[in-house]
Order: C-alpha cells, then sequence, then structure tokens
C-alpha cells in the first residue's frame, strides 16, 4: 500500500459524496492530505494558486463527470494545458456514477484519466489502482 | 364526422373554364380561381390550398412550369394538371420535374375529376399526418433520451451514496450495530442499483442503432470477470480465447450480453460447491464469434430452459429479476446473433453463442 505522504483532490459538486468518499480515503489511510474542491473551477483555481510551489502540487485527483456549469469533460480540457511537469506529477482518474456508454468511452479514452472509477468508492479499488500506478505517483 | 374543408385551386387562362368549375364544385370544395399562373401564385402565398389545378395550355407560363416553378416553395399541395392536347413530352416533363399527382383531359368529366380531387386531399392529408407523426415521434424519442439519460445520471446519483454509507458504516465496524438493519438497507440498495442498471441497458438496447467497433475478446473478457468477480472471490474462472482475426460488432451489446452471462454464471453457483468453475471460450473466425459460457452451477430445469428468455420470468428458488437473459436475447436479436442453452442439474450450464463478425 501506498504511503501516506501525498495529497488528494476531489473533485464533485455533491457535498454529500464529497463526506463519503472524505471519510472514506481518510479511513483508508491512502492520501495524507484531502482537498474538497465543490466544483471543476474550484479545482483549477486550487492548482493555479499553487502552480509556483511544486511541494503543494496535488499527487492525484478524483474528479466526477456531471457537475453543473463545468463538467468533468470540461475540467479535464483546461486541465491538459498545466505544464508537462504538473501533469507527470499529478495522476488523476474520474470517480462517477454514470452508466452512459458515451460518458464511460469518452472518459476512457481520454489520455489524462487513468481509469474511470464507479461510484460508489471502494477502498479495495482505489488501493488497486494507487498501487498500479504507484511509481507514476511517487508516493 | 364533419367533412373536412378542402381548398382547391384552380388556374386556366379562360375564364369560361373557371366559371363552370366553379359552378360544378363549389358545394364541395372552397373553390379559389386564377387567370394566370402570376394570380395562382399570388393566392397560392396567401392561402394554404391543398389540391391546386393548372391548365397546361396558357399564355406567357403553361401548367408544367408553373409546377416546376412551385417544386421548392409550395411542396405540400397537391398538382393535378389539365391538359385539352396528349402532349407526351410535356406530361413527362411534368411527372418527372413537377411532382404531378394526376392528369386529366379536357373536357373534364365532372365525376372523374371529383374523384380526382377527393384523393388528392386524401394524399395531402396522408403526406401532412405523415409529418406530424415524425415530428411527435422525434419528440418523444428525443425525451425518451433526455429520461435515460437522466436514470443514469440524477435517479442512480443518489443511491450510490446510499450505498458509499452503507460501506463506510462497514469500513467503521457499524454495520452489526443496529441488529440486521444495515444489511436490509444494503440489499435493498443493491437491488434498486440492479434493477435502474438493467432498465438501461434494455432501453438502450431497443433503440441504438448498432455500430461497429473493432473487438478484442481477451480484453473484454478480462475485464468483465474483474468486474463481476468482484463480488465472488471463490469462483474459479478458465478462459480460452483464440482470436487471430479482426472482429468488428456492437461494442455496447455484446457487453451486455457477455456481462450477463458471466454475471449470472457466478450468481447461481452451488453454495456447497467446493470447485466453483465458470469455462469461457471464445472462436473467432472471418465470419462469426462463437462463444460457450459453461458453469457447473445449479442448473435450469428443464421445464424453464423454454421459458427463461422471456421478460420477468424467474424461477421459485432463485430471485432473480427476470430480465437478464430477456436483455440477453433482445440484445442478440439486434446484431443477428444466435444463443442456446443446454443444462442439467449435474452439469451445470452451458450457453453458446454465436455473434456475426460485421468486419
Amino acid at each position: 500500500m501506498p504511503n501516506k505522504t501525498g495529497k488528494v483532490l476531489l473533485i464533485d459538486d455533491n457535498d454529500i459524496d464529497l463526506k463519503i468518499n472524505y471519510k472514506i480515503i481518510k479511513l483508508s489511510g491512502f492520501f495524507e492530505e484531502i482537498v474538497l474542491c465543490q466544483s471543476g473551477e474550484e479545482g483549477i483555481d486550487y492548482i493555479n494558486k499553487h502552480l509556483n510551489e511544486p511541494e503543494l502540487w496535488p499527487d492525484f485527483i478524483l474528479l466526477d463527470i456531471q457537475m453543473p456549469e463545468m463538467d468533468g469533460f470540461e475540467f479535464l480540457e483546461i486541465y491538459k494545458n498545466f505544464s508537462r511537469e504538473f501533469l507527470d506529477h499529478c495522476k488523476l482518474a474520474i470517480l462517477s456514477s454514470t452508466l452512459d456508454f458515451g460518458d464511460i468511452k469518452k472518459a476512457e479514452a481520454n489520455p489524462l484519466v487513468l481509469k474511470l472509477l464507479k461510484k460508489p468508492l471502494y477502498p479495495n479499488e482505489l488501493q488497486t489502482l494507487l498501487h498500479k500506478h504507484s511509481t507514476l505517483l511517487g508516493i | 364526422m364533419s367533412t373536412p374543408t378542402v381548398r382547391v385551386l384552380y388556374i386556366d387562362d379562360e375564364e369560361n373554364n373557371l366559371q363552370a368549375f366553379r359552378a360544378s364544385f363549389r358545394r364541395q370544395y372552397e373553390i379559389y380561381t386564377a387567370i394566370s399562373a402570376a394570380e395562382g401564385l399570388l393566392i397560392m402565398q396567401n392561402v394554404d390550398v391543398h389540391v391546386v389545378i393548372a391548365d397546361q395550355k396558357m399564355p406567357n407560363t403553361t401548367g408544367v412550369e408553373f409546377f416546376k416553378s412551385i417544386v421548392e416553395t409550395h411542396p405540400d399541395p397537391i398538382r393535378i394538371l389539365l391538359t385539352g392536347y396528349t402532349d407526351i413530352e410535356a406530361l413527362a416533363d411534368a411527372i418527372n420535374h413537377g411532382d404531378i399527382y394526376r392528369y386529366i383531359t379536357k373536357p373534364w368529366n365532372d365525376l372523374e375529376l371529383h374523384n380526382s380531387i377527393k384523393n388528392a386531399y386524401d394524399a395531402y392529408k396522408a403526406k401532412i399526418d405523415l409529418r406530424n407523426k415524425m415530428t411527435e415521434l422525434e419528440k418523444t424519442n428525443d425525451e425518451l433520451n433526455r429520461f435515460i439519460y437522466s436514470i443514469s445520471h440524477e435517479l442512480r446519483a443518489p443511491l450510490v451514496s446510499v450505498i458509499g454509507i452503507i460501506n463506510l458504516v462497514k469500513m467503521e465496524d457499524l454495520y452489526h450495530s443496529s441488529g440486521e438493519y444495515w444489511s436490509l438497507i444494503e440489499t435493498c440498495s443493491n437491488k434498486l442499483d440492479y434493477y435502474i442498471q438493467k432498465t438501461l441497458q434494455y432501453y438502450k438496447n431497443t433503440k441504438d442503432v448498432p455500430d461497429h467497433s473493432e473487438i478484442e475478446f481477451e480484453k473484454l473478457i478480462g475485464e468483465l470477470i474483474e468486474l463481476h468477480a468482484y463480488s465472488d472471490k471463490d469462483t474459479k474462472f478458465n478462459v480460452n480465447i483464440n482470436q487471430n482475426v479482426k472482429f468488428v460488432g456492437d461494442a455496447f451489446r455484446i457487453e451486455v450480453i457477455l456481462s450477463n452471462l458471466i454475471s449470472n454464471a457466478i450468481k447461481y453457483q452451488k453454495s456447497n460447491e467446493p470447485n466453483k468453475t465458470v469455462n469461457i471460450e471464445i472462436d473467432v473466425t472471418e465470419h462469426q464469434a462463437s462463444i460457450n459460457i459453461n458453469d457447473n452451477g445449479m442448473g435450469i430445469l428443464k421445464e424453464h430452459l423454454e421459458k427463461i428468455f422471456t421478460q420477468f420470468f424467474k424461477s421459485k428458488m432463485h430471485h432473480g429479476s427476470g430480465l437478464g437473459l430477456f436483455i440477453v436475447k433482445e440484445a442478440l436479436n439486434k446484431i443477428n446473433g444466435t444463443i442456446n442453452v443446454s443444462s442439467n442439474i449435474e452439469d451445470g450450464t452451458t450457453f453458446k453463442i454465436t455473434i456475426p463478425n460485421a468486419k
């Protein structure tokens, strides 16, 4: 299991899901720090704010698809323009309750998305994913 | 039933004909007359006429020329050409370019013309009705699409939150803190989620046009086993896939078919079987994929074999939704696949499927 040194960004407009996933990650101890963002904009703002402080960069992002204003795919359109360095450091998975075939295929086709995790979040699934990419994650 | 008002426009350069027409038909129809093509056009621009009758031989613009000129601007009214002489060329031209419904020779016979107008109006009505139905259908389809999309998001999202909370309850060791209440909530939530998923699969299957994408069975089966074995770690899978050629098919439906069968193979195991096994064999050729899925589970009673593919069929002993195999069959029908099942209580069940290679 990865050591708890990293920082994860949860981006989800649903505050109940934010709370649930916060607790699940907290209890599993996968990450030391959990940052909650209620919208895609908040997520982008957070990254922008710390762009010049690599030690504050998140190591991992869990991104919801269905959100008002900026949805997960729009977030990714902006996200992909961050520096190569940042994108190499920070990995991203989608966490969504969607069953829409189009959404699923679109998410899987995006090169920045490691995997589409389906809600509810199971600690084992997240652990397997983190484990698989632990070298990439550097944690 | 009240007779509908039929609006007929008659264009002829001879005033006598216009008057005779009026006299013969004014009781049955709402009659508009015009002495020239130009005047006729003016009327059409202001009145929604259903049937247009035009004389062929007119100065300036002939009947055919007039019909040609309104093909784009007034496609709906049904056209009848009146002609005093048999000019084959004019007729051919009228039929090919003027969208003529019928032609009638002069002098007209009242009954014949009356019948032609009646038939022309029926044709007009059928055309408009069909268009209205199309619009209605498109609207219904759009609504259904939105409904399906909202089921897959809005309706499912809160349910998934509930399941997430139940997982937290387990992680915090509170699952047994309230008798069996948590496990009951979990069972109900899972059941509801299952129904939502199956309903979506069903609707998507009936609606979507088949797609053609390349399918690697090795990868697909691997993913599906990973997905379903999550709930049951005891079952052993023997997978044997022989795919040396490219296979093209409907990715969504094939996934639905295999997913339902694999899930069933896991779900209907004997609880006391020490070596729960599922064998999957796939052979892909230029023409088709042959898939065998065999399990040593509880099997299907002979008298049930006929019925398992019907909607909402459930055996008394095992609680399924009655949707899984029905959806499998429907999906296979859509992509011209076949399915056969053999089963007995001792050896379990084998499903044999073929899916044509759309390469």
